[in-house]
This record gives structure tokens, sequence and C-alpha cells, in this order.
């Protein structure tokens, strides 16, 4: 079997199941007793040493093995689930998590687990139960093994044989052969389940002939099956070989061997019923001069067949795609909005009803077309914060703190490309808030607090922006301490830190070079997390911002768009250049004469509605030649926000509002600062979109 | 980039600058355009001219002949953009007209020692000689921008 092909496969449902597992474990660790958490984990390891075995990846499949067997002892009670045991599995899921990355990233196994299977291996042999059951399956034709996930499959009825079939199964007795049903029950999570089918056929062929498959083999290639399949097959084996031979194949949960006693059964009453053309892939191997007969095959009532798997709740069906294509898709549906709009102009420069009328319609279809394929982009931000729950645990614990952490709103979906970039802020947050916001238990308890430490992880819509918060309710910043680090750092100067607002000081945790951390752990205190941590979101096209009390905690609030792709703006125009203001930062836009700008130390103003907004003029920011003012000309003012600041900028005049696709200026022209793009136009033209942000820093 | 004009033939798109002949590997060419509405970048380097819209994706356009230095002259009929592509990086390239493909065999390509026409060694990566005409190779790469930035003299 050609392994590269399922490559992909393996990686991604390795991933998932190891996802599965840090979940699962942690759940464990506060419910020991749950049996059914232990049956999560053990089916995810189960599979995931199959996966491997079957890849030919020895090491994971070795580790998963060990692993298996202590959960097979903890499962059955024999064991309980201590600290160590826990910690024991959660360094397994971790060195299989380097072994699966190592894979992906086509490289030897890099983790020596050799350790790991020894701890593993000690603790298995001193359980405080002695009694071992034999690992290999018993050997009996009833049903084996009564193990939790089988329970849900009952021994399916038998197969009826043809007269074709009965035939063989005489000449075959009478040749010392003996014909069994073999009923196959694959595990319900078996995700290779053709490749299974393929290897038992090829088993049982080298052993004795396959006389018929129920389903159809056809069927069975195109995994047209639950998970179970029954075969009548002919062999002079041992029913033992034969069974042993069928679960050695991964993935195969028990195989039961049922021989067909010939003379009882030919007496039994034979209904002819419908007939179907089983066609050559029923049989796998049909004997000459008895294909005919074989042709004829009965149809059999078989709802029981299926029916355990039946009852399994179809979710919604998903498409795994690649994520490549959805982008190019997206880019598609760009083009196809710049044309729209292109068309849309053309009809009303040339009056065209019809066609304006046309292109509404078109308009709304490509509006649809658009919210579906964003939508088909969006994900649950669930996909990063499941991974914090691990990470929150071996934090507290190696910095001796406790924590509740509590998430809400998972389920909130945010574009996959900012999904991809929010994990590295987030883990920046939680860190710091459980190293510098989280006082350590006793200090909690010396100022009446909870011992044990609350971090909140949020998110939420709000209007156009999804917001994140992250919240503890540690002993909060303090702008006193801040202001002195920052004068001491050379941040900023004695004088400013004392004209700071409260709530000014302690953003400068996000300058560069900034630190509280008296001492520098591993865990944070570098002072490159918050600066980075803003420079990232800044990026997403997001903000963020801190809001803390003493000895109450602090709030960082992220907030980012909910796509990057397609946005609304205001098209303004600067001395003949055209640029365009995402809608989603204008407050306002109004008209004032020259008259209307003030001066404060240098700086020019405007009073709004007794506001106080710094004025941009944006022909200076873009190196344009001033134009002549005369004095009582109207000037008009974009009023636009990020957070609380606000400015006014001056532009030569208001083009009006579309929507735009935004698309990147480049690796060569990244640097550009007051830039975050460029979008094109309906007549072809590039138009450059502002960065709101930079302009009003 | 070495590697660009290694090998015993090269083939090269040759075209003006001014006077002169200047060249780059047709590997690096993805096509030639004539000029369009180019749109001004605000605050970036002075040899970049502005953006194109090339099937609706952005390309920053390149001044040549302001990159090397060389004197300005308006565009003219002849006037063309070659899109260039270089470690990933796109980049269209004004030029005063494209004139010819055409093979070098490597041994008709000598190694800049001098500084020809005043253009920065450090743009140059050979200098090319076919029935008497010297035609200039450029080094793409250093023209982008990319590795340490050289400076125009």
């Amino acid at each position: 079997m050609d392994v590269n092909q399922y490559m992909s496969m393996f990686l991604e449902e390795a991933r998932e199941h190891l996802q599965t597992l840090n979940q699962s474990i942690l759940e464990l660790e506060n419910n020991p007793e749950d049996l059914s958490i232990l049956d999560v984990i053990f089916r995810s390891a189960h599979t995931i040493k199959g996966m491997s075995a079957t890849m030919g990846f020895t090491t994971i499949a070795e580790l998963t093995h060990e692993m298996e067997n202590i959960l097979d002892y903890l499962r059955r009670g024999d064991m309980k689930a201590t600290k160590e045991i826990i910690d024991t599995i959660f360094k397994c899921v971790d060195s299989l998590e380097q072994l699966v990355e190592d894979v992906s990233n086509n490289m030897e196994p890099s983790v020596d687990v050799k350790g790991l299977v020894q701890t593993l291996s000690t603790l298995v042999k001193n359980p405080a139960a002695p009694v071992v059951a034999d690992v290999a399956p018993a050997i009996t034709p009833a049903p084996v093994k009564e193990e939790e996930p089988t329970k849900v499959e009952g021994e399916l009825p038998l197969l009826e044989l043809t007269e074709g079939e009965l035939d063989i199964a005489h000449a075959a007795a009478t040749a010392g052969q003996q014909t069994y049903e073999i009923q196959v029950f694959l595990r319900p999570d078996c995700i290779l389940k053709s490749a299974r089918v393929f290897m038992i056929m090829n088993a049982l062929e080298a052993m004795g002939e396959v006389l018929r498959a129920q389903p159809p083999a056809e069927d069975l290639e195109k995994e047209n099956f639950e998970a179970s399949f029954q075969l009548v097959f002919v062999t002079k084996q041992e029913p033992t070989v034969v069974e042993k031979a069928i679960v050695s194949v991964s993935e195969v949960d028990r195989a039961i061997l049922i021989p067909i006693q010939v003379d009882e059964y030919a007496a039994a009453p034979f209904v002819p019923a419908a007939i179907v053309e089983a066609g050559g892939n029923g049989q796998p191997k049909p004997q000459s001069g008895k294909t005919a007969a074989e042709a004829v095959e009965k149809i059999a009532p078989t709802p029981g067949a299926t029916g355990g798997a039946d009852k399994k709740v179809k979710g919604g069906q998903s498409v795994r795609v690649d994520i490549d294509k959805l982008d190019s898709l997206l880019n598609l549906v760009g083009e196809l909005v710049i044309n729209k709009t292109r068309l849309e102009q053309i009809g009303i420069t040339h009056k065209l009803t019809e066609l304006v009328e046309t292109i509404e319609q078109m308009d709304r279809v490509t509006t649809d077309l658009q919210a579906v394929v964003m939508k088909v982009r969006m994900v649950p931000v669930g996909q990063v914060f499941n991974r914090f729950p691990r990470m929150v645990r071996d934090l507290s614990r190696e910095l001796g703190k406790e924590v509740n952490l509590i998430i809400q709103g998972e389920e909130t979906e945010l574009d996959r490309t900012v999904i991809d970039e929010i994990g590295d802020p987030l883990v920046h947050l939680l860190r710091n808030a459980i190293d510098h916001g989280l006082e350590r238990p006793a200090d909690r308890q010396a100022v009446g607090k909870n011992p044990v430490g609350e971090i909140r992880l949020i998110a939420r819509h709000e209007g156009n922006n999804v917001i994140i918060l992250v919240e503890d309710d540690g002993k909060g910043i303090n702008p006193e301490i801040i202001k002195q680090k920052a004068v001491a750092k050379g941040l900023i100067s004695q004088a400013e830190a004392e004209k700071m607002e409260p709530a000014d000081a302690v953003r400068l945790v996000f300058l560069p070079g900034f630190s509280t951390a008296e001492v520098v752990t591993d865990v944070s205190g570098r002072g490159v997390g918050m600066d980075a941590v803003k420079n990232k979101i800044e990026s997403l096209g997001g903000m963020v911002d801190v809001e803390t009390k003493v000895n109450e905690g602090s709030k960082f609030k992220i907030r980012l768009p909910l796509t990057l792709a397609i946005i609304q703006a205001l098209m303004v125009k600067v001395a003949e250049e055209n640029y365009a203001i995402p809608l989603g930062s204008i407050d306002s836009t109004i008209n004032i004469i020259p008259a209307d700008i003030k001066t404060i130390q240098n700086r020019e103003v405007i009073l709004l509605r007794g506001q106080i907004i710094p004025i941009v003029r944006l022909g200076q920011v873009l190196g344009l030649p001033e134009t002549a003012q005369q004095e009582e000309e109207e000037l008009f003012v974009v009023v636009v926000h990020m957070g609380d600041q606000k400015a006014g900028i001056i532009v030569d005049n208001l083009i009006g509002q579309q929507e735009i696709v935004i698309k990147s200026l480049g690796k060569l022209l990244a640097g550009i600062k007051v830039l975050a793009g460029a979008t094109i136009l309906g007549n072809g033209q590039v138009a450059l979109i502002l960065d709101i942000g930079a302009l009003i820093q | 980039m070495e590697a660009t004009f290694s090998g015993n033939e090269v083939q090269l798109v040759v075209f003006k600058l001014g006077r002169e002949e200047y060249a780059v590997s047709i590997l690096h060419v993805q096509e030639i355009k004539r000029v369009t509405d180019i749109t001004r970048v605000p605050n970036a380097p002075d040899y970049i001219c502005g953006v194109i819209n090339l099937r609706g994706s952005v390309l920053p356009v390149i001044d040549l002949k302001k990159r090397l230095d060389l004197p300005a002259q308006g565009y003219t009929d002849d006037t063309r953009i070659i899109i260039v592509r270089v470690e990933e990086i796109a980049v269209g390239m004004i030029v005063d007209g494209v004139s010819e493909v055409t093979a070098l065999s490597q041994e008709n390509i000598e190694q800049p020692q001098v500084v020809s026409g005043g253009v920065a060694a450090d743009f140059l990566e050979g200098i090319g000689k076919q029935e008497g005409r010297l035609i200039i190779l450029l080094n793409l790469s250093a023209i982008i921008g990319l590795g340490q930035e050289s400076k125009v003299s």
C-alpha cells in the first residue's frame, strides 16, 4: 500500500486525536473516576496507534501501545488515575505531538521515547491489582471481548447461503474444508476502512476462499458500509488462525467465526426471493463453473446488519478543503466584485437603466456569494482556545499558583487568517496574567481573595468586530510602578510621567522594551511580549487595550475585524489621488472652514461638539504639494477613531462609499507606515488604503 | 543569481535605457506590458514610481533609470514595463524599449570590473559582448533591494 496518499489524512487525524487527548486528559484529571472520559482517551490513543502502525511510524505506535496498556488498566479500575499517572500521560501526549510534527516535517523522530515507555511499563507492572488479563483475544466463535466501544454492535444476523454457495460448502466439507461465516467489526472510528478491508481480504485469500461478501466487495471498496461486514469463507485452517489473521489488521475490533453446518443448513427451507445480479465484484474469487449459480444472489433482508451503526446520529456532513483553495475562491469572488463595480459605473455614466437594473440583481447575488465564501472561511475561535486549558494547567503548576480558567464564547467565529495569527498574542496575554497578574495562593488569602485565581478568556461579537477579553482577578497593574519603570528605562521623562493619566500610564506596558517582572522568568518578563502582542494585533487590523484596577485585576481587550478581505470604505480624493478609508474607523464627515482650525501646543486641532480633535492634513502626510487655500474655502474633514483616540483627516474631496477588496502591497512596499494595503477600483486603477492607526499616531 | 548567467549559453531579454543596452535573464521575465496607469505610493523609496494592476494583483513598479541613476526622460511609445519575478517577488521595471531576446555564450560575458555609464557596480552582473555591442547584464536581486540594501552612488 502506498502510504503517501494517506499522509495528509494521517497528519490531520493524528493532530485532532492529540487535541482530543489533551482535552480529555484534563477532564480526567478533574473526574478521575469517569469511565466515559477514559473511553474517549483510549479510543483516541488506539486510533493513533492503529494509524501510525499502518503508516509505518513505529515510534508513535510503540508509545501509544504502552499508553493504551496503562489506559486499559485505568479503565478496568485496576489502577487509579493518580497525579503521577496523569502527568506521565501528558508527557506521552507531548512526545506524540512532537513525533507527529517530525513526521509532518519529514524528519526522523526527534524524541527518544524509551524513557517514557520504561516509565509506562513500570507503572503498568505495579498496579494494585495483580490480575493481568491475557492480551491476546480469546478464541471462541462467540463475541470475544465485551469492550466498551464495541457494545454498540451486537452480533449480526447470519447470512443465508445461496444454492451455489451451499454446493461449494458441501464439496468443501467432503474435501476436509470448513465453511465459516465471518463477521468482522472494524473499530467505529476506523478511518481507512477500504484499506482495512483490502488487508483482511488479502490475509483471507492466502488461507482459503472468500465466497461472498455482504455488503458486496464493490461497496466495501467504496466504504459504503458502517463498521461491520460479513463474509462467507471456506478454509482448511483452524478458526483461531483465521481470527488471528483478521484481528492482527489494525483498527479491527473483533472478528467472529461461525462454522456453517452444511447439512443442517441444507435442511432449512430455502425461499427463493427476488433475484439480483450481484456482479463479478460480489465474489472476489468465484469458482469457475459455479459463477452462474453464484451470480444469483438473494437479497438478504439485512436491516439489522447495520442496525447498531444506523442509530448513530449523523452530524453535519463536512468536507475538508485546502485553505489555498478557499483563498483562491475568495480572490475570484473579489475579482467578481471589482468587475461588478466597474459595470455599475458604466451603467451610471451611460445612463443605461436596463444595465443598472440587471446589475442590481447581480449585486444581490455577488453579495450573497461573498457572504457565503466569507462564512466558509470562518472558524470558531474554540480552535485556538482549546489548547489553552492544558497550557494554563502546566503553567500554574510550574509557578505554584492555582488557576481556574473560564472560557466563554468559543463558538464565536473569525476569519481563518485571523485565527491562525491570534494564537501567539493570546498565549502571551494568558502567560502574563498567570505570571504577573495572579498572586500566589497565600498572598491572595492574605488580602481576602479566593486562593484560586480566576482567568477569563471571553470571545464575543460586537458590531463588525470580534472582541476577545483576557481578564484576571489578580493584583492589577499599578500605574505608579509602571511610570517609575518607564522613567527608569528612559522610555518617558519624569515630567511626562507626572502629567500622565493613570490609564495612559498602564498603556506603557505596550511600549517596546518594557518589562515589569522583577525577576526575568522563563515564562514571561523578557519585555518582548506585550509590544509583540500589540504589533501582531495591529497587523491584523485590530486593537488591544488594557483596563486595570489595583488589587482587583486586569482586563486586556482585543478587538479584531471579522474579516480581512473585503470591507466597506469611503473613497476620498487628495490632489487627484484616490485613497480608501475603512468605514469601520470613520465617525463622521464634516465641513469646516480654515478659521475653525486652532492650534494647541503647535498642533492643529478642531473643536467638535466640545471635543478637541487633532487634525491630520492628508496631503502633507502623503507628501503631496500643498494646494493653495483661500481663507473662505470649505474643507472636508473625515473624523476617524482608533480606540479612544480620534482625529480629523482633511481631504480635498469625498468620492463616496464603496465596497473594496483588500490586496497586499507586497513585500517590497510592506514597510510603508500610513498604508494598510491597496485595492483595485472599478476602472482598473489601483487605490491605496490608509492605515488609520498609523495616521492618528 | 550567480547561476542565472552561468552555463554555456544564456537567454537574455535586451532592453534600452537611454542609449545603452541592458539585459536580464529571460528566466526572470514574466511578461512585457505597455505603460498603464501607475498609482503613486507615498513615502515609498524614490525609485519606486508606484503600483499597477496586473490582472487583479497589485504590483510595484520600479523606475529603472532612477534606480541606476541615469538621466530621466519622458515616456514614449516604446516605453514598456517588464514584469520580472525574483525570489517570489514580482515587480515591474520601466524601460525605454525592449529590443530583442538573444542568446549569449558564457565566454562573451565579462565580470564587471569597470563601472560603465555611471551605473553602480552592485547592480551589475556582467558585461556581455556581441558583435561589437556591449550589453549590461543586471543583478535583479540588488535592483529590487533584496539582501543588503545597495546604495546608488
